[in-house]
């Protein structure tokens, strides 16, 4: 009987934001204030909660008890904070006015002090992987970092070849959200196992989950309303990103092409290339490409020893596909 | 409020890490040092700037030319100035490195490892410290849109500079970060993250104080003075005491050297306007040493009567006649005393190491900053 993945987790993930906080404890007040700011426990700990099914699964895979290593909780608050950094330096580079329904930081403090919050929470997160002690944990995760700014500098670029600019789009997506998860995954995993076997599916799990939590997130840009996601929707269009949905159209759409090249910087291009999309079938076949990262997904889990937490990982990929915010 | 911003610290519109020319001793100490290591540092670094993020952001930087996005002043500074010691720290990180000799254990596998008396994973660490530092250079160079004013050319010239801005830095850092990761040494890479975590916290407040308010002591001087200016440095050597497995000892005299020479520099930096000047108009920050001592002396009653002399209408500054009311106390004095001091305490540092050519160069460091 399935358990639902929430439920599972909610025990270790309970004063995970607590726990955060200890580790950007800092004297100057408002510095402090900054860090903590996402970490209100409002967010959907998405990324903690894979994390430690992930680890439980391994840990049941190799013989030892389901219950998570220290070690392997600390991942878990690495990998949130990691995250957190990224969105405050994001919501600088896009100038967003808000984010889960509270204004972005450098719309409250400004840009300066914004980046600085988020080059601190780095720093933190650093030395907690530090702290763990094992220096391949270090390297996995340190690459995620490099990862996300090389996502960050794909998106200044347009691909001129349609072919191209998928391959990119899959890429960047990758460097951008999926490497987080699975090279997290990939960490805990190397906590209790030694079998480079095992790291493999912990990371390609991450990796096709991570994909498809991103395509899932680029099409609710396109079909949710502003409310439910706490930001504004065709968000990615008016920042000059063509993400699945459009890449999509485009097949029953040429005009999008010139578009996509001048990143829907004309008058009106956002809202015709939004009526495109909706009118072509670009949502649909993004959402089978979902599914078909989720079917990987379950395909590498399915090889870990059968758990509690194991099939809640397999669940997990239906409660992405079913994502509505 | 936005005269508010305008009176006090001079703030990124004047922002330029090239204000204060050198003492002309210090660059033959400088280029004298870089012989001893076997190198010119300003080579460090390149392998970063070669890669395709940094060329496409120069790209983008170009089109920055004829705004006054700060980020243009550091990125010329790059291209066109290896002389002005934008690798200093690198430079006493190799030095030190060189000073401390090999590690203890010749059963150790880095023992052989040594090229010019320095170790690979020591090299690395320097180039990793000038990645760091220079990261923050760059995200300090961001600027608060809320301040901007017609003045400062099109808001999204200064958007797009920011954005620049963000994105070179975040690469800079994530390439120290995995540059920490390769040392396989947990304790570096913890170290030389709380020097990023302090140096955040001592840059933290520049540019937002407000020329009447502002608290600082000369004690919290130079605790702030310390994260924002001296943390990085005095880890890293530290670090690189650790890397060739030197006990607490060095480490701990390489982390004191460090501190102190940072602190000089810094006093150095911030008194050549008081003590050099000719008739050159000054500007300099309000944060700065001679005049937070002179603060202190004068008192809040006086500081405040003093600044109304020295304003115009407009509420701004004239930095010339302040710093000529600066010089009638003894702020000036109290700082060079300073400066003397830690200078000196960088020079007993080094005492405790075996003479060589590298503790040499790293002494005459320590006597330069005290020069001017």
């Amino acid at each position: 009987d399935l358990k639902d993945p929430f439920s599972l987790a909610q025990k270790d993930l309970q004063n995970l934001y607590e726990d955060i906080k200890k580790q950007l404890l800092v004297s100057k007040a408002e510095l402090n204030a900054l860090c903590d700011y996402y970490f209100d426990g409002k967010g959907k700990a998405f990324r903690p909660m894979i994390v430690i099914l992930m680890a439980r699964a391994c840990n049941v895979h190799s013989n030892k008890e389901g219950a998570l290593l220290p070690a392997q909780r600390s991942i878990a608050m690495i990998s949130e904070m990691i995250h957190t950094a990224s969105l405050v330096h994001d919501d600088v580079i896009d100038d967003s006015d808000t984010r889960r329904g509270k204004n972005t930081i450098n719309k409250v403090w400004g840009e300066r002090k914004a980046i600085l919050a988020g080059d601190f929470i780095l720093s933190a997160a650093s030395m907690a992987l530090a702290r763990i002690g094992n220096t391949t944990v270090v390297s996995v995760l340190s690459q995620v970092i490099e990862d996300l700014v090389r996502g960050e500098f794909m998106q200044l670029g347009a691909k001129e070849n349609e072919n191209e600019r998928f391959k990119h789009y899959l890429e960047k997506t990758f460097k951008k959200t999926a490497s987080l998860i699975a090279n997290s995954c990939k960490a805990v995993s190397i906590l209790v196992n030694s079998d480079p076997e095992v790291h493999e599916i912990a990371y390609q799990y991450g990796r096709n989950v991570g994909i498809a939590f991103q395509l899932v997130d680029d099409i609710l840009d396109f079909t949710s309303s502003a409310n439910l996601l706490g930001k504004p929707s065709a968000a990615d269009l008016k920042l000059g990103l063509a993400t699945g949905p459009v890449l999509f159209a485009c097949q029953q759409f040429p005009e999008l092409h010139a578009m996509i090249m001048r990143r829907f910087s004309s008058d009106g291009d956002v809202d015709r290339a939004w009526q495109y999309v909706l009118k072509s079938d670009g949502v649909e076949q993004t959402n089978y490409l979902a599914q078909h990262y989720c079917q990987e997904a379950i395909g590498q889990i399915s090889q870990l020893q059968q758990s509690t937490e194991r099939d809640a990982l397999i669940q997990l990929t239906e409660l992405v596909l079913r994502r509505d915010k | 409020m936005a005269w508010r911003s305008r009176l006090s610290y001079i703030g990124w519109r004047h922002l330029s890490i090239f204000s204060n020319p050198s003492p002309s001793n210090w660059t033959k100490v400088v280029s004298d040092a870089e012989k001893i290591v076997g190198y010119p540092t300003s080579f460090m670094s390149l392998r970063c700037l070669l890669s395709d993020e940094l060329s496409n952001v120069a790209m983008h930087v170009r089109k920055l030319v004829g705004t006054k996005h700060p980020l243009l002043n550091t990125a010329r500074g790059f291209v066109y100035d290896s002389r002005n010691n934008l690798q200093m720290r690198g430079l006493i990180v190799l030095l030190m490195s060189k000073a401390a000799g090999p590690c203890p254990s010749t059963s150790d596998p880095i023992h052989d490892s040594m090229v010019s008396g320095i170790y690979p994973s020591q090299r690395n660490l320097a180039e990793i410290t000038e990645l760091i530092h220079t990261a923050f250079l760059v995200h300090r160079g961001i600027v608060n849109l809320k301040e901007w004013t017609n003045s400062d050319g099109p808001l999204k010239d200064m958007q797009f500079g920011n954005k620049m801005a963000v994105l070179s830095g975040d690469f800079l850092l994530a390439n120290a970060c995995t540059g920490l990761a390769q040392l396989n040494d947990t304790k570096v890479v913890e170290l030389i993250s709380s020097a990023i975590g302090d140096v955040v916290q001592g840059i933290y407040h520049e540019s937002s104080t407000s020329a009447e308010e502002g608290s600082l002591t000369v004690a919290s001087w130079e605790d702030q003075t310390f994260l924002s200016h001296g943390a990085l440095l005095a880890k890293s050597c530290q670090a690189a005491m650790k890397l060739a497995r030197h006990g607490n000892e060095s480490q701990n005299l390489a982390f004191q050297y460090g501190k102190h020479l940072a602190l000089g520099h810094k006093l150095n930096s911030d008194l050549h306007t008081f003590v050099k000047s000719g008739s050159e108009p000054a500007v300099f920050s309000l944060d700065s040493a001679p005049v937070v001592f002179h603060r202190q002396i004068v008192g809040p009653e006086r500081w405040r009567h003093q600044l109304k002399q020295v304003q115009n209408m407009a509420r701004q500054i004239d930095y010339t006649k302040l710093r000529g009311l600066i010089k009638t106390e003894r702020g000036v004095s109290q700082a060079l005393d300073l400066c003397s001091y830690h200078g000196n305490k960088a020079l007993e540092a080094m005492k405790c190491f075996p003479p060589s050519e590298a503790r040499s160069a790293l002494e005459n460091m320590a006597c330069a900053v005290t020069k001017f």
